[in-house]
């Protein structure tokens, strides 16, 4: 209770801060949010991606 | 006109303008109405003040009719049918005690209100940013539109005092490597009777090469290098003079053979485009 108090009274309660608030948290969302799908795409396809069979085809002297 | 009419005596009847009242088509406005009811409840010592107070006037059993010109016919009924709406499943749990002030939950409810629209907000800046970023890139050239636009051209195959030619965008592209008399020369010309006046030195970045796009100002044909009264380029088309640093010198042509963009790599390479 405390907390949402003063989530409110620090965030939400004039507009600026509201908008700073909706700003830097879009930045943030963002890149969780990519970062989460661009994990979930790879555990999809495990074993396919040019990334996890890359050795197979360097040459050792390299 | 009345006086006039009272003093004719026995003539006013024949002068006045309407001698009888006609009942025009307009009904009364407020139609009679008696209010019939066995037991009248009169407060009487309320004072006539308004209309609320009038209505305590009427009685209070049975139909009754109000009329008024401000307000509409009607019948009022006494109902005892009706449920009184139940709100209490879409109120918050703070808020549910009647007894209890609701001034203390204030900040936590329009927290919890305001985070739901922030993170709706968050999500929709999200989502256009999104849709912006791919439609601006789609309008930006692809890789290999990008890979092809550039050319790296090695400048020790070309002898001094030489034109090569290179395709460059669908464009001849000549690189001309000066010789130090030639480079002297276009140094010495007097702008003022050039046509596109530009100093040789605006032209090129190192004086012993010119690089310029092959297509001649005026109609766009392709001019021969080492050729023509100038000793650099000629256009065969309709006979426009280039010197050796590409400017227009003489016939119809109106502007000097346009520079590229290039850029001297470290090992005698330049990189156009």
């Amino acid at each position: 209770m405390a907390l949402s108090q003063t989530v409110y009274n620090l965030l939400f309660r004039r507009t600026s801060t509201f908008a700073i608030t909706i700003m830097v948290g879009a930045v943030l969302f963002e890149r969780v949010f990519d970062q989460a799908g661009n994990a979930v795409f790879e555990q999809l396809n495990r074993g396919k991606l040019w990334k996890h069979i890359k050795h197979n085809y360097e040459s050792k002297d390299e | 006109m009345i006086s006039f009419g009272a003093r004719a005596g026995a003539f006013s009847p024949y002068l006045q303008a309407t001698n009888f009242a006609v009942a025009g088509p307009l009904k009364p406005l407020i139609p009679a109405f008696a209010v019939k009811s066995e037991n009248v409840l009169l407060d009487l010592k309320k004072p006539f003040l308004c209309r609320e107070s009038l209505s305590g006037q009427c009685p209070t059993r049975g139909p009754t009719v109000s009329l008024g010109l401000s307000a509409p016919g009607s019948i009022r009924f006494a109902h005892t049918d009706i449920k009184v709406p139940d709100f209490y499943d879409y109120r918050r749990p703070d808020v549910l005690d009647p007894k209890k002030s609701s001034r203390d939950s204030d900040e936590s409810r329009k927290a919890f209100s305001y985070l739901f629209t922030g993170a709706t907000a968050v999500m929709g800046v999200y989502a256009a940013k999104t849709v912006v970023t791919q439609f601006v890139s789609s309008m930006s050239a692809s890789a290999d539109v990008l890979a092809l636009s550039k050319i790296e051209i090695k400048l020790d195959d070309i002898p001094e005092g030489k034109n090569m030619t290179f395709k460059w965008r669908g464009k001849p592209l000549f690189v001309r490597h000066r010789t130090a008399k030639e480079i002297e020369a276009e140094a010495a010309v007097n702008l003022a009777e050039l046509r596109d006046p530009q100093h040789d030195k605006d032209r090129v970045m190192n004086p012993k090469w010119v690089i310029v796009i092959g297509v001649c100002t005026h109609l766009g044909c392709v001019p021969i290098a080492n050729a023509g009264d100038y000793g650099g380029y000629y256009c065969p088309c309709h006979g426009s003079h280039y010197d050796a640093s590409g400017r227009i010198r003489k016939g119809p042509a109106p502007l000097n053979l346009e520079v590229p963009y290039y850029e001297f790599a470290d090992d005698g390479i330049v990189i156009v485009g």
